[in-house]
């Protein structure tokens, strides 16, 4: 996705130690999605507790098929910060997982104007540095 | 959703018996004013306050901040007690965002009612427009998303509402009208307000067709920032004849808070939004013993044009969804169903959370609103909203005692 190498200014995620197992499947192009083993719930952003009512600390990470579907999204025009100079129009966009949890993220490969709530996406990876790779989507199909 | 809310009866007994009262309002000028530092303004903004309370700075006992986006402070309630020169026995700052400055209301009366403190000054101010360095701004929008999960796809702070206003529009059919008539009538209102930032008129096709900011908001849609002060003095009925205070009296009748989520990422939908709105506003309506349709005048949060939608609809003024058409049916302007933001809100007065609602309400309760004054209000609801429509706190205000 990135063979030229570009300087990347933009914001990049601090990895927790409850958080790293995420960042290093998406450095592989996998989507994992963590769950409580005791109640078999998914949820997401990752925790080192389960955010239920267990608070457990036995967590699986679950292997996803990235599909989902945007349940809102915003064409942005400014970006947060000079980093962003030269990049909008891009959509930040909600996505519902098949698993029932949501993740932020960009809708990419697609005219922003053609992206509605509603529509199939499917997970895909952004190398954005050598340590750091993002999960994006792009539509399904 | 009129079940019996835990805690209702205790803060109802609490408010009869005691009295709760703010007594004294402040704002300094608000607007671009790069001469004066964030704990210049907290200053101005609390003699002003206690002038106007016609009180001595040794009467006021209590002390509650807020924060400030310029000045970094850990102990911020503390910071500003020994630069104002007082020696508070009950100190504390409330940080919740926009939920802020109504909240201050309640931790002054907890306070009170609890013997901690007789009079409390509440402050805050801040010089946002004029200080806050671009590092400092991007601090603040990566605090009001998940630095690890939401920061790195860009998404900026209007971008947080717009993703809510696109799920608004289209859960509801609602068009982009709807939701700049909300700036409509806050500019409206502003042109009768002294101390406001922008008073130029403003049309629905001005706010339609100025910069798009994040889809569907646009420059009209987005509150303003701004240099500035406000405080206000709480006490009680008692107390402040005791000191001689001449002022008439708004009336504490019942407080709430209701939360949603913090990030966006866990919210389910929108009835979770509603549902955060409904319990801060019914936990402070059945306090009081109103119902919606007893409240003269509102002041709801209005960071966005799209906040204030979610709010008259949650608070149960108007049915899901119809908020937009109220709107643009002009209903929130003064002398109409529901004035709202008779001082012209964040969207076009001035920025420093709900410290002008606040202000404000207490300014029309007493009848000392001027030009923009409604007529006679015996009750008023001040809403407001901190993080992306996710924590909640309201105050029900009256201009007699809590029956």
């Amino acid at each position: 996705m990135s063979e030229e190498k570009k300087e990347y200014n933009k914001p990049l995620p601090e990895f927790r130690p409850e958080t790293k197992p995420f960042w290093e499947a998406a450095k592989e192009h996998r989507l994992v999605i963590p769950r409580s083993r005791e109640t078999g719930e998914f949820f997401f952003y990752p925790r080192a507790l389960s955010p239920g009512g267990d608070m457990s600390d036995d967590i699986e990470w679950v292997e996803s098929e990235g599909r989902g579907k945007v349940w809102t999204f915003s064409i942005h025009h400014m970006g947060p910060s000079k980093a962003y100079k030269g990049e909008p129009p891009y959509v930040v966009a909600l996505i519902e997982m098949e698993e029932g949890v949501k993740m932020m993220s960009n809708v990419v490969d697609v005219d922003p104007k053609d992206v509605s709530i509603g529509m199939d996406v499917q997970v895909c990876f952004d190398d954005v540095t050598d340590e750091v790779t993002l999960p994006k989507f792009k539509p399904a199909g | 959703m009129s079940e019996n809310l835990p805690g209702i009866q205790e803060t109802r007994e609490l408010l009869k018996k005691k009295k709760v009262v703010i007594a004294g309002v402040g704002e300094t000028e608000q607007g671009k004013i790069p001469d004066k530092s964030s704990f210049h303004f907290l200053s101005e903004a609390s003699k002003l306050a206690i002038e106007d309370a016609g009180i001595k700075k040794d009467d006021v006992d209590g002390l509650v901040t807020a924060f400030s986006l310029v000045e970094h402070t850990f102990m911020h309630c503390t910071t500003f007690a020994d630069y104002f020169g007082m020696n508070p026995r009950f100190f504390s700052s409330v940080a919740v965002g926009g939920a802020t400055a109504v909240w201050m209301v309640a931790e002054a009366a907890m306070a009170i009612a609890s013997g901690q403190a007789e009079v409390v000054l509440c402050v805050r101010g801040d010089n946002t427009l004029s200080g806050i360095s671009s590092s400092g701004m991007l601090a603040l929008i990566r605090e009001m998303c998940h630095a690890e999960f939401e920061f790195p796809y860009g998404l900026t702070t209007p971008g947080g509402y717009a993703l809510a206003a696109q799920r608004y529009l289209h859960d509801w059919g609602a068009r982009r009208e709807h939701l700049a008539a909300v700036a409509v009538t806050m500019r409206k209102h502003a042109a009768d307000k002294e101390n406001a930032m922008n008073k130029d008129p403003l049309s629905i096709e001005d706010v339609l067709s100025s910069r798009v900011i994040a889809e569907p908001l646009t420059k009209y849609d987005c509150s303003i920032i701004s240099d500035g002060g406000a405080a206000f003095i709480v006490t009680t009925e008692d107390k402040a004849k005791e000191l001689g205070i001449e002022n008439d009296l708004a009336y504490l009748w019942g407080m709430g808070q209701g939360y949603s989520h913090q990030y966006l990422t866990t919210l389910e939908n929108l009835d979770q939004i509603y549902n955060a709105v409904e319990r801060s506003g019914q936990k402070a309506f059945n306090t009081a013993g109103i119902e919606p349709r007893d409240v003269d005048i509102a002041f709801l949060y209005d960071c966005f044009t799209i906040t204030v939608l979610l709010e008259l609809e949650g608070l149960g003024f108007v049915p899901k969804g119809e908020g937009g058409a109220f709107a643009l049916e002009g209903r929130m302007e003064i002398g109409k169903d529901l004035p709202v933001n008779t001082h012209g809100g964040l969207l076009s007065q001035a920025h420093l959370g709900a410290m002008h609602h606040v202000v404000e309400a207490t300014l029309q309760l007493r009848g000392d609103a001027g030009s923009r004054q409604v007529e006679d209000p015996e009750v008023a609801v001040v809403h407001g909203n901190g993080g992306i429509v996710s924590a909640h706190s309201t105050v029900v205000l009256g201009n007699q005692p809590i029956n």
